[in-house]
């Protein structure tokens, strides 16, 4: 009787602990092989062809199609350069330089629909339209409010996600990830 | 206590086994996998225009804004793939996506070296038979050998501006990726 108890623990420990950090892994995505800049973190490895088991397992539940190596190179920000995560309650300015690359766009997702957000509920903007100060350097305003200059539209009340992609850039593998330099996400007012 | 003790630690270790089960099987599981949303809506052979309003279950998540999409279910069980499409003088995009929604193979408009793509994928089989009798497509086309089953190619056009969306929807629609070699 006791040895079944005991069976019985162990079996309860093992399908616990195993699909429970089973599940928590897969769904926070980006384990191995993600490069952070800042705020923004970009996973190369999930767009490759020998893409590890986890970020399989990931690309199955989320149904994702990540850009692969010679399309360029997407950087995704939750939260602002000082920690705090996106929300569309306060104003946010996105501002600096991005590395070398043919194309870029910056899009921003609300959260709430994992399955694909309707339409409107992402807004972006891309290098060829973006207004640059004289030294290249630009800054981008992300409000529900309409702001002068470039701007990318939030939607009011919900959190958000913010996904810088380089394309056709030369840097989109290995160590020269880690020393580019990426915009800052700086919280302006709150409401 | 200290039976206790061991078969709790028998269970952290069945723990780490179970958790590399899990990861293994999940991807056999999904129903919401990238390949399932593509076969969803777009037959083989024909390339199929993601819808413009993301419904939940219609559409592939966390796509680009600035970009219009169309995906083309392929099998390399019969036959080679050849896309064939005459896309915008801008950035344009190509992926090859394994059943697992792996990106095994992408390239861009520069490295294509022009507006008109043509790419072919085929297995190592297929490859070493049409090497006795090689086609003329096979010199002109970008040729790409992969040890794949069935997939999809994900194509992604860059709109510069609304004026752009028709000729790039026209140009999309008018691509082939059942062209023969």
């Amino acid at each position: 009787m006791r040895f079944i108890v005991d069976i019985f623990i162990a079996i309860a420990i093992a399908a616990a602990l195993g699909i429970g950090s089973a599940w928590y892994v897969i769904d926070r995505g980006a384990v191995f092989g993600t490069v952070t800049v800042g705020a923004w973190t970009a996973w190369p490895a999930s767009g490759q062809p020998d893409a590890d088991p986890y970020a399989v397992a990931w690309l199955a539940r989320t149904g994702e199609v990540p850009l692969g190596a010679g399309e360029g190179i997407a950087f995704t920000a939750t939260a602002d350069s000082s920690g705090r995560p996106l929300t569309a309650a306060c104003d946010y300015t996105v501002r600096g330089q991005t590395p070398a690359a043919r194309l870029w766009t910056l899009a921003a997702y609300a959260f709430g629909d994992a399955g694909g957000a309707p339409a409107p509920d992402r807004s972006s903007i891309n290098s060829r339209i973006l207004v640059r100060q004289p030294d290249g350097s630009f800054a981008i305003a992300l409000s529900p409010e309409v702001q002068p200059g470039n701007w990318v539209p939030l939607q009011a009340g919900r959190n958000f996600r913010l996904v810088l992609r380089l394309y056709d850039t030369p840097v989109t593998t290995g160590s020269r990830l880690t020393d580019m330099v990426l915009p800052e996400i700086v919280r302006g007012a709150c409401r | 206590m200290r039976r206790l003790l061991a078969f709790t630690l028998g269970g952290v270790l069945l723990a780490g086994i179970v958790h590399i089960v899990v990861v293994f099987l999940v991807p056999y599981f999904a129903r919401n996998d990238a390949w399932a949303v593509v076969r969803g809506f777009a037959a083989d052979g024909k390339f199929q225009l993601l819808p413009a309003s993301n419904l939940p279950g219609t559409a592939l998540p966390g796509l680009d804004p600035e970009m219009i999409e169309a995906v083309c279910p392929f099998s390399l069980g019969e036959k080679p793939l050849r896309v064939r499409a005459a896309l915008p003088d801008d950035f344009w995009s190509i992926a090859v996506f394994d059943r697992r929604g792996r990106n095994v193979y992408s390239l861009n408009d520069r490295a294509a070296e022009g507006s008109d793509l043509d790419l072919i994928v085929l297995t190592p089989v297929q490859m070493a038979k049409l090497r006795t009798d090689p086609p003329a497509s096979l010199d002109t086309a970008i040729v790409v050998v992969l040890d794949l089953g069935e997939g999809f190619v994900l194509l992604r056009v860059f709109v510069p501006g609304p004026a752009h969306v028709p000729a790039i929807v026209s140009a999309l629609k008018a691509a082939d990726c059942a062209a023969e070699l």
